[in-house]
């Protein structure tokens, strides 16, 4: 009995608690399904222990009180743990299958997924070539789940971020330029965020189900900072770069027509930005090399040569 | 231990779900698809057969044939219905198809919108967006892949900062860390080259006279296997040795090295495949006064000459 494959009792204790239709005391569960130990500590220490696995493999365990002497009951509510009928045409299903073979992000997840939803045959979930779009592995970005978790169930969230602890009311998730960024709002400054998934650091904590207190009117797109000089916390200056004619057909491209104050004969352009992060604005005018010049605010202007002063020497101090 | 339990568990039910809706199939396809040798696949299958609920009556108990190369599978209600999508498979989703979605002319008979809505009905993903540039020429480029025809495009070229008129074969094209890249080879090169569709300033079709052929002669196919990297160093790249504050080491983190950071005297040394002057100007610049250039000596004054002549720009501040 004791040298049992653990995975067999786990998968006799999912079977008796899904069927359940009244939560089973241990008691009640250990007479159903072989394999527990006989003294009641270790026999609760290996139930435990199953039981968090089963959570851990997202099966919803529910406890629930009951009358007796062992006092909690357990079963697996069927409505939370069974997938949904999405009711997919067979044009719609393999229009998702060609969607995970074309994107590159964390190939088995997508293709298990495609798997409950009734993708049969190898042929129809496996790529035939290499992908169309990167989108950055699941694997390589463990928070972005989880944010995603809590959008669903309107749940707060609470991560570290530059050194600092934030409890966010997550709105939306956007990929932009390679990166996934949360949208939300910040709780402890009281006003919109945007947080590049990639930076938070470890695991964020999630809250209950229902937990976000998202103002009403908030708005994902108007609160969305979409450039890297958006997201600092300074005072918001009016910035205007000058771009020459080699490289203000790709600026354009990029920032789009709408940042154009002013175009020349030669191509070259003036664009207008708004700016919270200099130092990130530095960086972006400095990636143009002598295409661009920061024509001002004035301080503005003196933070990028200063920058490029102090970049003259060999850099030995 | 644990853990292993878990994901042999998810495993499981993933097959069991599967075998429930095909019925019967060859046992190495499964195998496969669920990557597991043939042999591993039939002792969890023999496992699973064991599995019940008291007093196991026929329509609890699993009915599994395995055969010499085969394997059905009559499972009792509980475990032939699929999962709940677990939140990363959820997302690799709603996530992939947002992606394909945003490539046009990826959609056209409207199959992968009408699955979408149904996944977010049941799913909740409505607040993911995922945004893919739109440079101009991308059409022409993938229409260019599809008929094997030629381009002649003007093209800035990020490493030396220079554009350049270039008679180019396409041959793939995919998008990574949000740009547009095409594959193509470069007659002007002579060789396979990585363009950015984004900084083609121009580019048409070139005519070709009736009985050439579409593609010039010498055409390397794409490369069928998965590489996302947007530099690919040339096996004759320079190199250059660039120590930093171990506080920096973000910053150059996507920066394919060519070998392991080592530490020297509390400081971080990196060595990067050089992808052309403007490409270590740039690199340089953004690192700022902090780093230094190890090695070689050719490298040694790379930053202070991009800094003075930027500068310029700056006379009369």
């Amino acid at each position: 009995m004791q040298r049992l494959d653990r995975l067999e009792r786990v998968t006799d204790l999912l079977l008796v608690l899904l069927e359940t239709t009244t939560p089973l005391s241990l008691r009640e569960i250990a007479h159903r399904v072989p394999g527990y130990p006989e003294s009641h500590a270790a026999r609760r220490q290996a139930f435990e222990r199953d039981k968090r696995l089963l959570r851990d493999e997202g099966v919803p365990v529910l406890v629930i009180p009951i009358e007796g002497e062992d006092q909690l009951g357990y079963r697996v509510d069927p409505d939370s743990y069974y997938l949904p009928d999405l009711g997919l045409e067979a044009e719609e299903q393999a229009a998702l299958n060609l969607a995970v073979a074309g994107v590159h992000f964390g190939q088995p997840i997508g293709r298990d997924a495609l798997v409950k939803l009734g993708a049969g045959g190898e042929s129809a979930v496996r790529s035939t070539g290499p992908p169309l779009v990167d989108l950055r592995s699941v694997e390589a970005l463990p928070a972005l789940p989880v944010v995603f978790d809590a959008i669903r169930q309107s749940a707060l969230i609470e991560f570290s971020y530059r050194g600092e602890r934030r409890h966010v009311d997550v709105a939306g998730l956007r990929f932009r330029k390679g990166y996934w960024y949360l949208v939300g709002f910040d709780r402890d400054r009281g006003e919109a965020r945007t947080f590049r998934v990639d930076r938070i650091e470890g695991m964020p904590d999630i809250g209950q189900p229902s937990s976000s207190e998202l103002p009403s009117d908030f708005d994902v797109d108007s609160s969305f900072d979409r450039d890297p000089w958006q997201f600092g916390s300074g005072e918001e200056l009016e910035v205007d770069v000058l771009i020459d004619g080699v490289a203000s057909g790709r600026v354009i491209a990029e920032l789009g027509s709408d940042a154009v104050l002013e175009r020349r004969d030669d191509n070259t352009i003036v664009v207008r930005l708004s700016v919270t992060d200099v130092g990130a604005l530095t960086l972006w005018v400095l990636d143009l090399l002598d295409h661009a010049e920061v024509l001002g605010p004035p301080e503005v202007r003196s933070a990028v040569v200063e920058r490029l002063r102090a970049s003259l020497d060999g850099g030995q101090h | 231990m644990a853990t292993d339990t878990g994901v042999r568990l998810r495993r499981l039910l993933a097959i069991l779900a599967w075998l429930a809706q095909v019925g019967e199939a060859p046992i190495d396809e499964v195998a496969v698809q669920f990557d597991l040798t043939p042999e591993a696949l039939v002792t969890e299958l023999e496992m699973a057969a064991c599995c019940g609920v008291p007093p196991y009556t026929p329509d609890q108990l699993m009915e599994i044939v395995v055969s010499d190369t085969t394997v059905s599978v009559h499972v009792g209600t509980a475990l032939a219905r699929p999962r709940r999508l677990t939140p990363p498979e959820g997302l690799a989703l709603a996530a992939s198809a947002r992606a394909l979605l945003a490539v046009s002319g990826s959609d056209d008979n409207g199959a992968l919108s009408r699955a979408l809505t149904k996944l977010d009905r049941a799913l909740g993903g409505e607040e993911i967006e995922v945004e893919l540039d739109a440079p101009q020429f991308l059409p022409l480029v993938r229409e260019a892949v599809d008929r094997e025809g030629r381009l002649l495009v003007t093209y800035y070229s990020a490493s030396t900062d220079h554009v350049s008129e270039r008679r180019i074969s396409p041959r793939r094209v995919f998008a990574s860390e949000g740009h547009w890249y095409a594959d193509a080879w470069c007659e002007t090169a002579g060789d396979v080259r990585r363009f950015r569709i984004d900084r083609m300033y121009s580019a048409s079709p070139v005519e070709e006279s009736p009985g050439q052929a579409g593609g010039a002669g010498g055409v390397t196919p794409a490369d069928p296997d998965l590489n996302l990297d947007a530099f690919v160093p040339d096996s004759d790249s320079a190199t250059v040795r660039i120590s930093l504050e171990p506080a920096d080491s973000w910053l150059v983190e996507s920066i394919p090295a060519t070998r392991p950071p080592i530490e020297v005297d509390g400081r971080v040394e990196y060595e990067f495949f050089v992808g052309g002057d403007a490409w270590l100007e740039r690199l340089l610049l953004r690192l700022g006064p902090n780093a230094r250039v190890v090695g070689p000596p050719e490298f040694a004054a790379t930053r202070a000459d991009a800094a003075r002549r930027i500068l310029q720009r700056y006379q009369g501040t």
